[in-house]
C-alpha cells in the first residue's frame, strides 16, 4: 500500500487537519448511549455478589416482584447463556456459584432507575460462603480451590489457547526459541529478579452502558457503548443462539473506552430483561464503582525474568516466566497471555529464550483488554529488569540496551526477521536519551538539586508491540459519492476519541484528490450498514482501515473513469481528475464533473449510464501465521512500532515523594498521518500510563471484597499531575504495507511510561522499585529497605508473590 | 415541588422530582444532554455546569437547590451558529478526543477566564484540576487556554 | 442516583429548629451538599427530609468584626479564598481552604459542613482549632458557644446535640496574624483526600500544629515550645496522633511523613 512519496508530494497527509468530530462534542450535541433515552424504555438495575466466591443456596424475588413499576426480574437460573471470546466461561448471570465480588446475580427492569434500584435491593439471596483463591500464585496451588471446575467442558478456540482443565490455569502461552540450557551454560552473568503489577481500571470518563430491545420475531437492536460493532454482534448471536441478521447493533458516540469496551459487556443483561419485558427497550449503565467491579478490569501480572548476559553485555539467554491473573473469567485475558508471551523481551534480541505464560483464574473481577494489551505490565518488568541487570554488570543502561537492541537482521522470539523497515527502536532510544540529556545534570539541574533538595535523576525504557490480533484480520470501508461529489466514508472501525477518522479522512482526501471538507466520515457505527470491521483495538485500526480506505478510493476513482470514459469517448488511461471533475488529459476543457456522475450520469438525450458511485475496499492481514503451540514459532505481528520514553524526575529522599519534570516520547510510526492525532495519543497514552505508573491499582481485603473501587481512593491523573514539560517526536521509517507508510501508535504511548519513572527515581536515590505504582510510601520503603506494603496493591496479604512455586508445571 | 430557572438564557417553570440533582434535571427534565455524568460523586468533573456565576458539580446540587439559579451548560456556548472564543480554540488545539470530559472542561474554563483572562499555566490547571479526562492527557487543553489568551502557542510533534 | 426524599429550605432559625424536631431521626442539614449528596448516594444515609440552611437569614455573610471573622453556614472555602479579609487577616485559614477538595467543590462545600462533617481528615478543622475558632451553636432554645477544641468527639462525630445546628464560625480577632502552612500529602497532585496532613502556625509566641488524617478526629497540638529542636516537636506531635493503615497508606508512613512535615514547616515558617 506504501506509496514511496515525499513530505512535500502530499497534499494532505502528514498535515494538520480539522477533526470532524469536535463540533459536536464541543457543543454537547454529539450523543452517547448514555443520553438517550427511547419510547417505553426501562431501567435496569443488578443485585451483585458482596462475597468473592460463594454458592448461590437461594434467590427470592417475591418481594421485588410485588414492587411498584417492575416490569421483569431475571435470576442466573433463568438464563442458560454462555458467553466468551476465546474460553466460553461465563454466564449472563452467575449460576449456581459467584466467582468474585461485584457479579451479578440477579437483575430487574422497571418504569424508573428508582423502581429497579428498590426493587434490587429487595431480592434476596441466600449465599453459602466459600473459600475464595484470590492471589494468582496461590491459584497455581495444588490445594487450591477451582474457580471452573468445569473448564474441561468449556468450547475454546484451540488454534491458540491451552486450558488445563482440572487446573485454574486458563492458558498456557509457551515458546522456545534456540538452546537456553546452553546460552546460561555460557553466560558471565545471570540475574534473576521478579516484578509485578495489580489490576487496574480503565476509566473511560462514560461507563458501560447498552439499550437493548429484543423485539417481536426475535429481531434484537442494540444502543451499546462500544469499540467494536460487530464482535458484539457476533458474540450476541453465539451466545442466544440467533442468525446475524436477526440482530443490529448501533454505536453513537462513544466516551472513551481504551479495551474496556473492545468485546461484549452488558448487552446479553439488557436483552433478557427486554425478552422478558416483552420487548420493551431496556438501558443499563454502569454507576462508577459498577464500572471497577462488575465489569472487567487489566490483568495483575507477575513476572519472573532470568537473564544470562556474556562478558561483553549482549544477553545470550532469557527465561521469562509471566504469571497473569485473568480474575473470574478468561475473556481477553488469555489473548493478552498470548500476545505477551511472543514479545515478551521487550525490543532487545534473545538467541536462545524459554517462555512460559499462564493465564490464572482467580475469584476477582475478571481482565481484559486495556491499551497496551499485556505490553505496559510486562515492559514494566523487562524495562526494570533491563536496568538492573546492566547495574547489576556494571554497564550504563542505555548502552546495555542499544547493545541488546532489534536491529535489521536480528531475530524475534517468533523468528521474525527484523528488516530496514520494521522500525527504528534505536534511533527511538537514541533520540529520547537526548531529548533529556542523558547521563548528567545540566547545570540549571544542579543549581535546581541545591535549592530543593530533592534528588534529580534520569532514566529510559524502550518499548515494542504489534497488534495481537488472528492473522486473517480483516476490514472494510466503502465510500459512497453523494450528489454534489462530495463523499461519504463507511467504516465500522470505531473513533471514540483516537482521531482515527480524522486521518482516515485525510488519507481518503489525499488517494481521491479531494480537499478533505468534502469527505464526511459517518460517525455512528451500525451494522446493518457499514462493511465489517473485527474490533477496534490492538493499534492495527489506522493500519487496517487506511488500506482498505486507500483500496475504497482507488475504486471509486475506477468507476468514475469508466463513466467518464464512457461520457467523453476516451480511453480511461487518457483520463485524469482534480476536485471537481475527470477531464481528458490532453484537452483538460473537456471533461465531466463528479457531481454530475454522481448519482449516475445523464446523457443530453436523457439516457443514464453509470448508476450511483461507490468505492469499495477490502483488506486483510498479509502473511501472517498462527503460532506454533510448542515453540511459539510464526509470524504474528502486522508491524511493530517502536519507542521509547526519556524521562526526569526529583524525588525527596527523606519522604519517597517526588516530580516528574520532563517526559520525551519517541515513536517510530512510519508516517504520521496526522501529526496532531499522533500527538494526542501520544501524550494521552503517556498521561494514563504515568497513572498506572503512580497510583493505580485494585486493592482488596482478605475475602477478596475490592477496598477502592471509585474515584475517592483510585485516583487517575488530573491536569495538575502533568510533568512540567512534555516532548513527543517521531522517528518515521516508513512501513512498506502501511497506508502512506504508517504503523498504530494508540497504544505504545502508554507502555514503559512506569519502568522509564522507575528508571529515573532509582538513578536518583537508588531506590529499587518492583513493583507498581510507585506510591511515595513505596518509594520510601524501598529507600529503607522495608517490605512493600501488605495490601493487594503489592503484595498479597494472605500469599506473597514470593510464595510461588519454584519449579514451572510439568511439561 | 416547582422551580423556576433560568438555563441558558431561558427562563423554565418545572415541576422536579425533590431527590433529583440539578444533573438530572439537566439532562432529563429539560432534555440538555450535553452534561454528562461520570461518577455522580463530586471527583470526575463531568456534570460542570455554571450556576450563578460560579462551576459546581451538577451531580452535587439539588434540582431544588436551583430554584432562581441563573446556569449556563455547553448547550448555551455557542454563539448562535459560531463556536464561543473557548470552544473555537478547543478545536484548534486539538483538545477534544471522546468529547465526554469536553462539556464540563469548557465549563471550567469559562468561569476561570471571566475572571482571570490572562490565567497562568499554573492557574488553568487548578481551575480544571477537578475535570478528569482520560484521553487527553490534558496538555491539549491548557494548550487550547493558553493560546487563546496569549499566553502561549499550540504544541507541535517534533520529527526526529 | 439518590432515594426519594423530601427538600425543605427553612427561612428562619425557628422553622429550622421545628423542622429539625420534628425529623430528629429522618432529617439531615443540607449546607453545599458535597458530602451529604455522595453519603446518600452510596446509601450511607437515608434521610426522608433534607433540610438546607443557606436560605436562612445571614447564611451566606462572611464579615469582619471586632470580634473576628464570622462565617455563616453557608460560607463557602471558595469564598474564604476570596475575601480579601480572609486572605489578609487569616492566610493560615487560606492556606487549608486552598487544600481542600477541587475547585468546583470549594465553590459549594461550606467551612461549617466540612466541620460538622468531622471526617478525620478535614482539610479546615486545623486551620479552626490552630486559629482558637469558636463554633457558634444554633438551636430551639438559643444559641451556645462552643471552642472547636471541644467540637471533634469522633470519627465524624461532633458535639452537637440533637436539635443543634452550627449557626456560625467565628475565628477570633486575636488570631489575625497569624503565619503559617499547611502540608498535605496526596496520592496525587490534584485534589485528593490526605493521607496526612499538617498545619503549622504561629501565633505570637505559641507554636502550633493543626494535624488531619491521623487519628479519629483532627487534632491540635498546642505543646510544642520554641525552645524545643524539629527532632523534639516531631515526637510531640507525633505523641498527639494515632494513626492507622488504610488504602492511603500505612500507619508507619503516616508517622513518618507526620515528623518529616513538622521538620519541614519549621523550616519554613520562621
Ligand atoms: C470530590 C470531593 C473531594 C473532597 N475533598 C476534600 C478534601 O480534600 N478535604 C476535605 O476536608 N474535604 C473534602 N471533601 C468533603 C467535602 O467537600 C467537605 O467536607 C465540605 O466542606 C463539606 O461541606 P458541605 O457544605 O458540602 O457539607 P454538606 O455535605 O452539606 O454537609 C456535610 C455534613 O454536615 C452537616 N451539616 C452541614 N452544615 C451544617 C450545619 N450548619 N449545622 C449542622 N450540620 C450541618 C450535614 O448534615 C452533613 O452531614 C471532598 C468532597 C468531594 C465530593
Ligand atoms: S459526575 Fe459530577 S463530578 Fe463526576
Ligand atoms: S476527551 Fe475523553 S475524557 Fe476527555
Amino acid at each position: 500500500m506504501f506509496d514511496d512519496k515525499r513530505p512535500e508530494e502530499l497534499a494532505y497527509v502528514g498535515r494538520s487537519s480539522d477533526r470532524p468530530d469536535t463540533m459536536e462534542k464541543l457543543t454537547g450535541e454529539a450523543t452517547y448511549v448514555s443520553d438517550m433515552r427511547l419510547p417505553g424504555m426501562l431501567h435496569a438495575q443488578v443485585k451483585k455478589s458482596p462475597h468473592a466466591r460463594a454458592r448461590i443456596v437461594r434467590i427470592d424475588t417475591g418481594k421485588a416482584a410485588a414492587m411498584p413499576g417492575v416490569r421483569a426480574i431475571i435470576t442466573g437460573d433463568e438464563v442458560d447463556v454462555h458467553i466468551g471470546l476465546y474460553i466460553v466461561d461465563k454466564y449472563v448471570l452467575a449460576k449456581g456459584e459467584v466467582r468474585h465480588y461485584g457479579e451479578a446475580v440477579a437483575a430487574v427492569a422497571a418504569d424508573s432507575l428508582e423502581e429497579a434500584r428498590a426493587a434490587a435491593d429487595a431480592i434476596e439471596v441466600e449465599y453459602e460462603v466459600l473459600p475464595p483463591v484470590l492471589h494468582h500464585m496461590d491459584a497455581l496451588k495444588p490445594d487450591a480451590p477451582l474457580v471452573h471446575p468445569d473448564l474441561g467442558s468449556y468450547g475454546y478456540v484451540a488454534a491458540a489457547f491451552t486450558p488445563m482443565p482440572g487446573t485454574n490455569i486458563a492458558n498456557h502461552t509457551k515458546l522456545r526459541k534456540g538452546d537456553v540450557d546452553k546460552g546460561f551454560a555460557e553466560a558471565a552473568y545471570i540475574v534473576e529478579r521478579e516484578y509485578d503489577c495489580p489490576s487496574v481500571q480503565h476509566v473511560p470518563m462514560e461507563t458501560h452502558v447498552a439499550i437493548v430491545q429484543w423485539g417481536k420475531g426475535d429481531r434484537v437492536s442494540i444502543w451499546t457503548s462500544a469499540q467494536s460493532p460487530f464482535t458484539v454482534r457476533n458474540l450476541f448471536c453465539h451466545a442466544f443462539g440467533l442468525a446475524h441478521a436477526q440482530v443490529r447493533v448501533q454505536i453513537p458516540y462513544v466516551g472513551g473506552g481504551f479495551g474496556g469496551k473492545a468485546g461484549i459487556g452488558v448487552e446479553p443483561l439488557c436483552a433478557v430483561l427486554s425478552r422478558k419485558a416483552g420487548g420493551r427497550p431496556v438501558k443499563f449503565q454502569a454507576t462508577r464503582e459498577e464500572e471497577f467491579s462488575l465489569l472487567p478490569c487489566r490483568s495483575a501480572l507477575t513476572y519472573r525474568i532470568k537473564t544470562g548476559v556474556s562478558a561483553e553485555g549482549k544477553i545470550v539467554a532469557q527465561q521469562m516466566t509471566m504469571y497473569w491473573d485473568s480474575g473470574a473469567y478468561a475473556d481477553y485475558a488469555v489473548n493478552v497471555t498470548r500476545a505477551s508471551g511472543y514479545s515478551a523481551s521487550g525490543p532487545y534480541e534473545i538467541p536462545n529464550a524459554w517462555v512460559d505464560a499462564y493465564t490464572i483464574y482467580t475469584n476477582k473481577p475478571y481482565g481484559t483488554a486495556y491499551r497496551g494489551f499485556g505490553h505496559v505490565e510486562f515492559h514494566w518488568a523487562v524495562e526494570r529488569h533491563m536496568e538492573l541487570v546492566a547495574q547489576a554488570i556494571g554497564m550504563d543502561p542505555l548502552l546495555f540496551r542499544l547493545k541488546n537492541a532489534l536491529r535489521p537482521g536480528s531475530k524475534t522470539l517468533t523468528g521474525e526477521t527484523i528488516q530496514k523497515n520494521t522500525g527504528n527502536v534505536v534511533a527511538c532510544i537514541e533520540d529520547a536519551a537526548r531529548r533529556i540529556h542523558y547521563g548528567d545534570l545540566t547545570p540549571e539541574e544542579k543549581e535546581r538539586q541545591k535549592q530543593t533538595g530533592w534528588k534529580i535523576g534520569k532514566g529510559v525504557a524502550a518499548l515494542h508491540k504489534a497488534p495481537a490480533m488472528p492473522p486473517f484480520t480483516a476490514t472494510a470501508v466503502i465510500l459512497k459519492m453523494n450528489e454534489d461529489g462530495s463523499v461519504l466514508v463507511n467504516l465500522a472501525l470505531t473513533d471514540y476519541g483516537q482521531g482515527t477518522y480524522t486521518s482516515i479522512r485525510q488519507i481518503v482526501a489525499e488517494r481521491l484528490g479531494f480537499p478533505p471538507k468534502k469527505i464526511r466520515v459517518a460517525f455512528e457505527n451500525d451494522t446493518d450498514r457499514d462493511p465489517y470491521d473485527w474490533q477496534t483495538v490492538a493499534s492495527k485500526g489506522l493500519v487496517l482501515s487506511g488500506n482498505a480506505a486507500i483500496l475504497a478510493a482507488e475504486d471509486l476513482l475506477k468507476n468514475a473513469y469508466d463513466v467518464a470514459a464512457q461520457a467523453l469517448h476516451a480511453n480511461p488511461r487518457d483520463l485524469a481528475h482534480d476536485g471537481e471533475r475527470v477531464f481528458l488529459r490532453h484537452h483538460p476543457d473537456k471533461g465531466v464533473s463528479f457531481s454530475s456522475m454522481a448519482v449516475g450520469l445523464a446523457l443530453p438525450n436523457g439516457n443514464g449510464i453509470g448508476g450511483p458511485l461507490i468505492g469499495v475496499g477490502r483488506y486483510i492481514a498479509q502473511g501472517l501465521s498462527n503460532l506454533n503451540k510448542e515453540t511459539g514459532e510464526g509470524t504474528p505481528a502486522l508491524d511493530w512500532t517502536f519507542g521509547a520514553h526519556g524521562m526526569i524526575v526529583e524525588v525527596n529522599e527523606e519522604s519517597g515523594e517526588y516530580r516528574v519534570l520532563k517526559v520525551a516520547s519517541v515513536y517510530d510510526v512510519g508516517r504520521a498521518i496526522n501529526p496532531d492525532m499522533v500527538r494526542g495519543q501520544a501524550i494521552g497514552g503517556m498521561m494514563q500510563g504515568l497513572g498506572t505508573a503512580t497510583c493505580e491499582g485494585y486493592i482488596y481485603d482478605k475475602d477478596g471484597r475490592l477496598l477502592n473501587p471509585s474515584f475517592t481512593d483510585n485516583k487517575i491523573p488530573t491536569a495538575k499531575d502533568l510533568p512540567l514539560e512534555v516532548e513527543c517526536a517521531v522517528v518515521e521509517t516508513p512501513q512498506i504495507d502501511g497506508p502512506y507508510g504508517a504503523r498504530g501508535v494508540g497504544e505504545h504511548s502508554m507502555i514503559s511510561v512506569a519502568p522509564a519513572l522507575g528508571n529515573a527515581i532509582q538513578k536518583a536515590t537508588g531506590a529499587e522499585l518492583t513493583h507498581m505504582p510507585m506510591r511515595f510510601e513505596d518509594v520510601w520503603r524501598a529507600l529503607e529497605n522495608r517490605e512493600p506494603i501488605d495490601n493487594w496493591i503489592t503484595k498479597s496479604p494472605v500469599g506473597s508473590c514470593r510464595s510461588a512455586p519454584e519449579a514451572r508445571p510439568k511439561e | 415541588m416547582k422551580i423556576t430557572l433560568t438555563v441558558n438564557g431561558d427562563r423554565y417553570e418545572r415541576e422536579c422530582a425533590e431527590h433529583h440533582t440539578l444533573l438530572r434535571f439537566i439532562r432529563e427534565t429539560l432534555g440538555l444532554t450535553g452534561t454528562k455524568e461520570g461518577c455522580g460523586m463530586g471527583e470526575c468533573g463531568a456534570c460542570t455546569v455554571i450556576m450563578n456565576g460560579r462551576a459546581v458539580n451538577s451531580c452535587m446540587v439539588l434540582a431544588a437547590e436551583a430554584d432562581g439559579a441563573v446556569i449556563q451548560t455547553i448547550e448555551g456556548e455557542a454563539k448562535g451558529p459560531t463556536l464561543s472564543d473557548i470552544q473555537a480554540s478547543f478545536e484548534r488545539n486539538h483538545a477534544v478526543q471522546c468529547g465526554f470530559c469536553t462539556p464540563g472542561m469548557v465549563m471550567s474554563v469559562k468561569e476561570l477566564l471571566a475572571s482571570d483572562p490572562h490565567p497562568s499555566v499554573d492557574a488553568i490547571k487548578e481551575a480544571v484540576e477537578g475535570n478528569f479526562c482520560r484521553c487527553t492527557g490534558y496538555t491539549q487543553i491548557v494548550e487550547a487556554v493558553t493560546e487563546l489568551t496569549g499566553t502561549g502557542a499550540k504544541g507541535g510533534l517534533d520529527h526526529v | 442516583m439518590l432515594h426519594p426524599f423530601r427538600y425543605l429550605a427553612p427561612q428562619s432559625a425557628q422553622e429550622l429548629a421545628a423542622m429539625l424536631a420534628d425529623h430528629a431521626s429522618d432529617g439531615k442539614i443540607l449546607a453545599g451538599g458535597t458530602d451529604l449528596i455522595p453519603n446518600i448516594r452510596n446509601g450511607v444515609f437515608k434521610p426522608s427530609v433534607v433540610i438546607d440552611v443557606k436560605k436562612l437569614p445571614d447564611a451566606s455573610s462572611l464579615r469582619l468584626g471586632a470580634d473576628g471573622l464570622s462565617l455563616g453556614p453557608a460560607v463557602t472555602v471558595n469564598d474564604i479564598l476570596r475575601s480579601k479579609d480572609a486572605r489578609e487577616r487569616y492566610p493560615v485559614l487560606c492556606a487549608c481552604a486552598h487544600e481542600l477538595a477541587s475547585h468546583q467543590v470549594r465553590n459549594r462545600a461550606t467551612v461549617a459542613g466540612n466541620v460538622v462533617n468531622a471526617s478525620p481528615c478535614s482539610d479546615m478543622a486545623p486551620a479552626l482549632l490552630c486559629l482558637d475558632a469558636v463554633a457558634v451553636i444554633g438551636s430551639g432554645t438559643g444559641q451556645r458557644e462552643l471552642p472547636f477544641r471541644e467540637f471533634f468527639t469522633g470519627v465524624k462525630k461532633t458535639a452537637l446535640k440533637p436539635g443543634e445546628w452550627l449557626d456560625r464560625i467565628v475565628v477570633p480577632a486575636s488570631s489575625a496574624g497569624a503565619r503559617g502552612s499547611y502540608l498535605k500529602l496526596k496520592r496525587i497532585a490534584g485534589h485528593d483526600l490526605g493521607i496526612v496532613g499538617v498545619l503549622f502556625v504561629r501565633l505570637g509566641g505559641s507554636l502550633r500544629f493543626g494535624v488531619s488524617s491521623a487519628a479519629p478526629t483532627p487534632v491540635l497540638v498546642d505543646t510544642v515550645t520554641a525552645k524545643d529542636g524539629p527532632d523534639q516537636a516531631a515526637a510531640t506531635v507525633l505523641g498527639s496522633v494515632s494513626p492507622i493503615s488504610d488504602v492511603r497508606g500505612t500507619k508507619e508512613y503516616r508517622q513518618h511523613m507526620i515528623g518529616v512535615f513538622v521538620r519541614r514547616l519549621l523550616a519554613e515558617v520562621k
